[in-house]
């Protein structure tokens, strides 16, 4: 990781086969209640032969984040690595950050009475929330705190088809040439991707 | 038969596997939809708008406004002073008792709704937290003392609030507040200004407790959105914004009531406790009303 690493999800379509095993380890990871769905796959033109495909979104951590803009608490901090995060004791519940986020990411648990919107859920990236890194509280709020203790996001490192990744952008994007430049090539620099798993020419 | 069973038990067991919230109006298949659509150009730009007001817009609106608007009071207050009605004659019966009960729970309902309102929009300027988020509970539970009251307002006030000839001239000299001369306004039983209250109050209310309920219950389902083809997502968005803009006229609206009815005319309010208004204060403040009790005898 370089000195300036702005670390970032990237889903490759080529490989995602949509078998849920990011969101299902993400909800296990960090005990996640029923309801909330930090990650999840989705199928963009479904059934259409062709050009059906599949990608895993969560929160983007985006660069010019809209939630944080919208905050009306100013719950939110970008990190110096590019890591949008949230403060639960600050949030309202307001859900302004849904409004504003194209993806859909913010998350609400409704277990207050009549319905009320308890504090906002999110991706962390797996890198926890502002209480003392890997604490209980930090745990009980945020969920692991993985990249505190080195470790890649479980999503990204329990994926098997290694459609997800995430890391510092230069690295992905490194990665994400290679895969392409050895499509079809015979240059297999990937380990037993797509192609080589089903026989298909990508 | 066997085939059909497994067929169904896999379509079940997928649909679990996508999520609890597969069925849900936000993140469920209109999900998809919702993110390609993003400030694409067929799509209403909902989100870029609601981002770009909330972000830069709505706190100096709201700022300018708590600011402003008591500011200038101040100054009419100070060039221009109240006005300061006889006590002396009699007194008109304007408010029934089911009138002032009904604006009871009105105000109640505005002095909880109004500032709580307020804090969440300067939410930062508090810190957040707990407190904040009392607020927020206590401005949408505050609704059901709203609702209750802005019903009967509606009606029990509707035929007097139509526009009349009256109010345009009202308008023309800003309701006589410009000067100290006690020269009649014309007005009737209401004028322009109430009028304008009435309506944004009741009307602006319904609107008000429509976006601000489905920004509460936030994931469901209306027909007639999917009917016109709106997304829920984009529904929440202008929700919000037609909200803050709304809520803006009403808070401006807001104390100009309280300025008139506390220091504008000296002892305005007392109508509204007890129902009874100075004789020269309808004589002078709403005059065609006062030349019609006049004659029906009524006075």
């Amino acid at each position: 990781m370089s000195e300036n690493a702005r670390l970032k999800f990237f889903c490759d379509d080529d490989r995602c086969i949509a078998c849920d095993g990011c969101s299902v380890a993400c909800a296990e990871a960090h005990e996640l209640p029923a309801g909330i769905n930090r990650r999840k796959v989705v199928t963009m033109n479904e059934g259409i032969a062709g050009l059906e495909y599949s990608l895993s979104i969560a929160c983007m951590h985006c660069t010019d984040a809209p939630c944080e803009q919208v905050c009306p608490v100013d719950c939110f901090y970008i990190r110096e690595d590019g890591i949008v995060l949230h403060d639960k004791d600050a949030c309202i519940g307001c859900a302004y950050c849904l409004y504003a986020c194209p993806f859909g990411a913010p998350q609400f648990p409704q277990d207050g009475a009549f319905g009320i919107k308890g504090a906002m859920d999110k991706c962390t990236m797996c890198a926890g929330g502002p209480e003392e890194t890997n604490s209980h509280e930090e745990r009980e709020k945020y969920g692991q705190n993985r990249m505190a203790e080195g470790k890649v996001p479980v999503c990204a490192s329990m994926c098997s088809t290694k459609a997800l990744l995430v890391g510092d952008s230069q690295e992905i994007s490194k990665v994400y040439r290679e895969r392409v430049l050895s499509v079809g090539r015979g240059v297999k620099t990937q380990p037993y991707g797509w192609g080589v798993a089903y026989g298909s020419k990508i | 038969m066997k085939s059909k069973q497994i067929i169904l038990a896999i379509i079940t067991l997928s649909t679990l596997a996508f999520g609890a919230n597969a069925d849900s109006a936000i993140w469920g298949k209109d999900l998809i939809t919702s993110i390609l659509g993003y400030d694409q150009k067929e799509s209403l730009h909902l989100g870029y708008y609601f981002t770009l007001l909330q972000s830069t817009y709505f706190k100096p609106l709201f700022l300018g406004i708590i600011l402003g608007v008591p500011a200038v009071f101040f100054l009419h207050y100070l060039v221009i002073g109240p006005m300061i009605f006889s006590h002396d004659r009699k007194k008109i019966y304007i408010f029934t008792l089911f009138n002032r009960i009904v604006h009871a729970i009105a105000a109640i309902a505005f002095i909880l709704i109004i500032p709580t309102g307020l804090v969440m929009m300067f939410g930062s300027t508090f810190g957040g937290g707990e407190f904040v988020r009392t607020c927020k509970e206590i401005h949408a539970i505050s609704t059901l003392l709203f609702i209750i009251s802005v019903v009967p307002m509606f009606f029990m006030w509707l035929k007097s609030m139509f526009l009349h000839w009256d109010d345009i001239k009202w308008l023309m000299i800003v309701g006589g507040y410009l000067n100290k001369n006690k020269n009649p306004v014309p007005a009737g039983k209401f004028n322009a200004g109430q009028k304008t209250w009435y309506w944004l109050a009741t009307l602006g209310g319904f609107v008000m407790i429509g976006t601000g309920a489905a920004m509460f219950f936030q994931d469901f389902r209306l027909d007639i959105l999917v009917e016109y083809g709106i997304s829920q997502i984009d529904f929440l968005r202008g929700s919000a914004i037609v909200h803050n803009v709304l809520g803006a006229a009403v808070v401006i609206l807001f104390l100009v009531h309280i300025y008139m009815s506390v220091f504008a005319i000296k002892g305005a309010i007392h109508s509204m406790v007890t129902g009874y208004k100075e004789e020269e204060e309808v004589e002078v403040l709403h005059s065609s009303f006062y030349r019609k009790l006049k004659k029906e005898n009524k006075i």
